[in-house]
């Protein structure tokens, strides 16, 4: 870092003699590759000056890392910048809402100093109303891309500055946000204001007051629409609009409350080959069926299909990269899929209703599906999945086959009382050792699921993986520290529900050398003193933070409303911008004077 | 399955399923299965705790989800033929039975245990049979260390369901309510946006 850098002077006589700096400025915009640019940033000052000059988009991984202030301090030419702030598992209502990653001392930042930023990208964060006026006022004329990504906390009302003053976005992407609707002359502003719109995404965001005449007079001024995503808008509503957006190649969204056989009239732009229709059932599905030959995403998660369904348009979709649906599609869906879809890339099945016979009985995966899958899909990259059956075999295969997986996540549900072949040890270590591509990796099992064993396989053959997710793996503490010898390139590390002790914790965290970030929830706290045992994971730079237990409200298997103590989680992570100073109340920063003294 | 219904009768533990579902016809081959199933099932936790906590000094409190054995005390089953018993499961993982279970009979059989005037009947599959007697056998020595962290685990497990994405969270609220209010030909103002 810095203080390095300051150390090489002595040799810059020596960097600047091998090359010039005018050779060096032509080549350095050619490195974009961001553990290329930090190493070519520690080679010396001179080359640390060059890569800040040139560097154009930066994502920061977690927002408490740093500051705006060294952001700017560094990067004062910054084209396009990354923030991500909540906990991923926000995601899942695990964190309290009012957590943090507030975009406010960001937005100021760039108000003031970031001329050249012209895309800007949040991620679980929040944002008021007054930020995107803020933002609008002063960086809407070079805006192009803007998107809050599941984030809380404005209005239409903030929206209705981007509309009117951001003339030059390409995309605005607002998906899954928490946005309270007021109305829609946010979306009139935009469609008056703006010819360049590329990208339209208002997927899952409840936006309910847009007019869908707002949507068509968007695609006759933005010729270039290419994505449009919207909420729950009637797709009857939507038949001129789909006729003037010619250059249309993805739509996700919509709503079918009308009579099937109405939706026959129904034609889509020519190019489209990527969609996602909510709510369709089996009685309008068949209006996909022309074109199902096209089409390289689909995605069902919001479908109303059951297992017969998926077989049948599956069966015609056999250019699909790209799969996004719920566990409904079943083993029997899965075998259509291998069989029929030999380029599938990206393979995403969530977990749908399991209450009340709300879903197709046929729609459960194992390792039926799994295996004809590993057989038939060979050019697999990523591969999430609900199971509610397992075995060692299944992974084997997977490990055997799918050798150019970089993204793997696997959910053993809690349904079944028996899973066929637990533990999993053979199966993970078998495909730790053969997709060596894998860089994310996600495990989500229950007691039983992965022996101490086991957990040492993970440490042993995931060399490249970056980021984890782990849940009920191992036994015991003597698991997890034979765990934290080896992920050497682990630096996200994610559990939930382990047997382990904080002082286990502790020292598995000094031990895995990549480590910069660390969430835990369910663990063995130290009866006596909460927190005591994790100061032996106290060091310069290391924030921890707790989040204590707390009531909460959530729905269970049966569909009723039900209070559950959530248990603490754990927050650790390295910053160079000390400990927070916005808490609110959910969160206690673990005093490490305080620990260390007694 | 005419003994189960007997035992229904007996608890008087007859429960009705709500019929609200869009796939009826999988529902009514079902329902027999998962009326006999969860109610045998609900019978598990309370009885069970009483049949074998009966008598005994130091009682475990149970988690949500999952129940325990009293394990400290060992109790007398009706003697059960040697041959039976076959070499017990590697990891001895407790089944939460209330968990109305999707499979098939002959993975369950029928354990019945008679205590101090009562009777018990649980439809069990074949491994937590074992682990139960083996229990009743070796009483408390072996299962303390691995119940120690099992304790842990399953305590955690009440507590740490299956998180389920906020998107999809809603998308199936969304969806119950649109079962409920909507008849799939409705066609009202109202429902056009």
């Amino acid at each position: 870092m810095e203080e390095e850098n300051q150390n090489s002077k002595s040799n810059r006589t020596n960097c600047s003699s091998s090359m010039s700096d005018v050779v060096l400025g032509c080549v350095m915009p050619y490195i974009h590759d961001p553990r290329d640019r930090d190493a070519v940033s520690l080679v010396c000052r001179r080359w640390y000056e060059l890569d800040a000059l040139t560097r154009k988009h930066i994502t920061i991984a977690f927002c408490y890392t740093t500051s705006p202030d060294r952001l700017r301090r560094r990067f004062k030419h910054l084209e396009s910048l990354k923030l991500k702030g909540k906990p991923r598992a926000a995601m899942f209502n695990l964190i309290p809402e009012d957590w943090g990653g507030f975009v406010t001392p960001w937005v100021n930042e760039i108000a003031e100093s970031f001329n050249c930023l012209k895309s800007l990208h949040f991620r679980r964060m929040i944002v008021t109303d007054s930020d995107l006026e803020v933002l609008a006022k002063s960086r809407g004329r070079v805006l192009q891309v803007f998107k809050l990504d599941k984030c809380s906390g404005f209005s239409t009302d903030g929206l209705l500055h981007v509309g009117r003053l951001c003339r030059q976005l390409r995309t605005l992407f607002l998906e899954e946000s928490s946005i309270l609707e007021k109305d829609g002359y946010w979306l009139h502003e935009l469609a008056l204001n703006n010819t360049v719109l590329e990208t339209l995404n208002l997927y899952m965001t409840d936006l309910n007051k847009v007019r869908f005449e707002d949507l068509e007079l968007i695609a006759k001024n933005c010729r270039n629409l290419v994505s449009v995503k919207i909420s729950d808008c009637e797709i009857l509503d939507l038949v001129r609009f789909f006729h003037t957006a010619a250059a249309l190649e993805e739509f996700c969204g919509g709503s079918f409350n009308d009579m099937p056989d109405k939706y026959s009239a129904v034609t889509f732009p020519q190019k489209l080959c990527r969609l996602g229709l909510t709510y369709m059932g089996k009685n309008e599905m068949p209006i996909v069926f022309p074109f199902a030959s096209l089409l390289k995403k689909l995605d069902l998660l919001y479908a109303l299909l059951d297992t017969e369904d998926h077989c049948l348009l599956i069966q015609k979709c056999f250019n699909l990269e790209v799969l996004e649906t719920r566990n409904v599609i079943g083993d029997r869906g899965l075998e259509v899929l291998a069989s029929s879809c030999r380029r599938l890339k990206r393979l995403r099945i969530e977990l749908g209703a399991d209450a009340q016979g709300m879903e197709d009985e046929e729609g459960v995966v194992s390792q039926r599906g799994l295996i004809a899958l590993a057989q038939g899909c060979l050019e697999l990259e990523y591969m999430a999945v609900y199971v509610s059956d397992i075995t060692n075999v299944a992974l084997e295969h997977i490990g055997a086959h799918l050798r150019n997986l970089n993204d793997f996540r696997l959910v053993l549900l809690d349904r079944e009382e028996r899973i066929t072949d637990l533990p999993l040890d053979n199966g993970v270590r078998s495909l730790l050792r053969q997709c060596k591509k894998l860089r994310r990796f996600a495990l989500y099992l229950r007691p039983g699921g992965l022996t101490d064993v086991g957990l040492g396989y993970i440490g042993q053959y995931s060399i490249n993986v970056r980021w984890m997710l782990l849940r009920y793996v191992g036994e015991s503490d003597e698991g997890l520290l034979e765990f934290s010898k080896g992920c050497p390139s682990l630096q996200k590390l994610e559990m939930r529900g382990c047997c382990f002790t904080e002082s286990a914790l502790a020292r598995a965290v000094m031990q895995l050398t990549s480590l910069r970030y660390l969430w835990v929830q369910g663990y063995r706290a130290s009866s006596s003193n909460p927190g005591r045992d994790l100061s032996a994971m106290v060091r310069p730079f290391w924030n921890i933070e707790l989040i204590p237990p707390r009531k909460v409200v959530v729905v269970n298997q049966v569909g009723e409303d039900v209070v559950v103590e959530q248990p603490a989680h754990i927050l650790a992570y390295y910053s160079l911008a000390g400990p927070r100073t916005d808490f609110p109340n959910s969160v206690v920063p673990l005093d490490l004077v305080g620990l260390v003294a007694t | 399955m005419s003994r189960a219904t007997v035992e229904l009768d007996f608890f008087g533990m007859e429960k009705q399923i709500s019929a609200n579902s869009r796939f009826p016809k999988f529902l009514n081959r079902q329902r027999s299965f998962r009326d006999i199933q969860s109610a045998i099932s609900k019978i598990n936790p309370e009885l069970l705790k009483s049949v074998i906590a009966s008598g005994s000094a130091n009682q475990q409190s149970t988690p949500e989800n999952g129940y325990q054995f009293d394990s400290k005390k060992s109790f007398s089953v009706p003697a059960t033929p040697k041959e039976e018993q076959t070499p017990f499961p590697r990891l001895p993982v407790y089944y939460p039975l209330q968990r109305p279970a999707l499979e098939n009979p002959p993975q369950t059989a029928p354990l019945t245990i008679f205590y101090n005037g009562t009777v018990a009947v649980f439809d069990v599959p074949r491994d937590t049979a074992e682990s139960i007697l083996k229990l009743a056998e070796n009483g408390f020595s072996k299962a303390v260390e691995s119940t120690n962290q099992k304790q842990v685990l399953e305590s955690l497990e009440g507590d740490l369901p299956i998180a389920r994405r906020k998107s999809l969270q809603r998308f199936l609220e969304k969806r119950k309510e649109r079962l409920t209010s909507l008849s799939p030909y409705a066609c009202t103002p109202d429902c056009r946006s």
